[in-house]
């Protein structure tokens, strides 16, 4: 296993700093809202965090197909990688969001369509997880993994635009203040500002995580693979 | 607008399940990285035998 | 053809149908034989049936309605029964080919591996629509609502067929794994979604004589559904089933 690269430890570091830079801003920059008041900073990091989740999941699709069309293992350690760091962050967006919505709208939870496809969504990533336990050889693990990801994938959009045709009280955050819009507010320039910084910086470290992530299933492979030499 | 106590206490809330789960999820990265170097370097001693 | 061994298997297939005539050929054959096995057995059907019926009455005790609501909850129950149900066929279907070594043999014969897919997807509406055509008029009497409904047969018609599609992929592939039969539920319910919420939508919009502007929206999303997975699922057949 090669020892970790330099640039890995210095987004490491980055990532780090990124994060307690935005802290900081959330918590000495920006201003506070006029209806939500503190309430209204978990967005920051909530939306963020959903930014993350995201962008796991569409790593997790392209891995998938990759892995169908090439064949090649290291496309099944990103897959996995994706999912289960996506996994973690669209928990932390549910949570946060639950928390943001119990002062807000008065309940901790809404079935509009966000809220409904992201525990969909963690369900079909814990369903992934279980599918991947259930299976010994590696090779069928990975190519049902990625059969599994693709019929997933491809039922998110599906299943939210279902339950958006059939409901909504989910916020619009940017743009006019509207009266009907329950629940929405405009963002001032340094609350965007704000907002922008989270997102940069939990991209980072979600490229920071899942290079780190795709190591340990390198090195797991590595493991099993030698495990297996040894027994025969 | 609501009040001061009330969005504190959520704030906070908010923040410390980010941090909790974060930390967590680092550490459960941490010390699965050293479980797999220890088992890493068992299993090459024993493949040198 | 029946579920014998693989050797009869390829010899059936083989005088059974030649590959140039093809694919349609292919994927009824592979029905046929899953139709006839049943019919001498009877037990996944009647396994089904049992289940839906039981399923239906205990609806009753655990959803206690005045009479006049019970339109409304209907076509929720009869889609909870019929998901429910549609496991059982599904995960049978599939360990039947496993256990007596068919899928070998059919992946023995010269078939498209997706003329497969789609004579076991077939078999598996069939034993569905089995099941529906019967609980429908015991719930209709059991619960006093009419159910000699077109539009409902044509929402029951379309929700099954893309059950069955993404079922049969992913119980191809469940039982193939160590937890088998207890996957299934797990991998199939999160990705069927928008199925049952169109269905159950649609259906109750048919069944309260709602504007065909208010139903047309979800008998457009099941079609969608129905074609973006089926399509899925042929071509990703062959990923699963191979040895």
């Amino acid at each position: 296993m090669k020892p970790q690269p330099k640039l890995l430890t210095a987004l490491s570091i980055l990532s780090v700093l990124l994060f307690l830079a935005a802290l900081a801003m959330v918590f000495l920059y920006a201003p506070l809202e006029a209806v939500m008041n503190y309430v209204q900073k978990i967005f920051y990091f909530h939306i963020a965090n959903a930014w993350i989740g995201m962008l796991g999941f569409i790593a997790a699709a392209i891995a998938g197909i990759a892995y169908l069309v090439k064949k090649d293992m290291k496309w099944d350690i990103v897959e996995v990688a994706a999912v289960e760091i996506s996994l973690v962050f669209f928990f932390i967006t549910i949570v946060t969001g639950s928390i943001w919505a119990k002062p807000s709208w008065g309940t901790w939870w809404t079935w509009d369509a966000r809220l409904t496809t992201a525990a969909i969504l963690e369900m079909i990533y814990i369903a992934y997880l279980m599918l991947r336990q259930g299976i010994e050889d590696p090779e069928r693990r990975a190519r049902f993994g990625a059969v599994y990801t693709l019929i997933g994938g491809l039922s998110v959009p599906v299943t939210f635009l279902s339950i958006r045709l059939w409901q909504t009280i989910h916020p619009a955050i940017i743009g006019a203040q509207s009266a009907e819009a329950q629940g929405s507010f405009g963002m001032t320039p340094a609350m965007l500002f704000t907002m922008f910084f989270s997102l940069i910086s939990f991209s980072i470290i979600f490229v920071t995580l899942l290079w780190h992530r795709i190591r340990i299933g390198q090195l797991t492979n590595q493991v099993e693979e030698l495990k297996h030499k040894i027994s025969e | 607008m609501i009040p001061y106590e009330v969005s504190i206490k959520y704030m906070l809330a908010g923040y410390i399940v980010i941090l909790l789960v974060l930390a967590a999820y680092l550490a459960s990265l941490f010390v699965r990285w050293k479980k797999l170097k220890r088992e890493l370097k068992t299993l090459q001693e024993i493949e040198k035998k | 053809m029946d579920n014998r061994s693989p050797a009869v298997e390829q010899k059936a297939s083989s005088t059974v149908h030649r590959p140039s005539s093809g694919f349609a050929q292919a994927v009824f054959a592979i029905t046929w034989k899953d139709l006839t096995a049943e019919l001498r057995s009877r037990e996944l059907l009647s396994a089904m049936l049992v289940f839906a019926l039981l399923v239906i009455i205990i609806f009753n005790f655990a959803i206690e309605l005045e009479p006049k609501l019970r339109p409304v909850i209907t076509p929720g129950v009869l889609w909870v029964t019929f998901v429910f149900a549609g496991t059982l066929g599904l995960n049978r279907s599939m360990a039947i080919e496993k256990d007596r070594g068919c899928l070998d043999g059919l992946l023995l014969a010269p078939v498209d591996r997706s003329a497969i897919f789609f004579g076991k997807m077939l078999g598996n509406l069939v034993f569905m629509f089995s099941v529906e055509i019967i609980v429908l008029p015991i719930y209709s009497v059991l619960y006093n609502i009419n159910l000699f409904n077109p539009g409902l047969w044509m929402v029951i018609l379309l929700g099954s067929i893309g059950y069955a599609a993404v079922g049969t992929l992913l119980s191809s592939m469940a039982v193939q794994t160590r937890t088998r039969d207890m996957l299934l539920p797990i991998l199939l319910f999160p990705v069927i979604v928008p199925v049952l919420l169109a269905a159950v939508k649609a259906s109750s919009g048919y069944l309260q004589g709602l504007e065909m502007t208010e139903i047309t929206p979800w008998l457009n999303l099941l079609v969608a559904y129905d074609i973006i997975f089926l399509a899925v699922a042929y071509m990703v057949f062959e990923y699963v089933v191979e040895e």
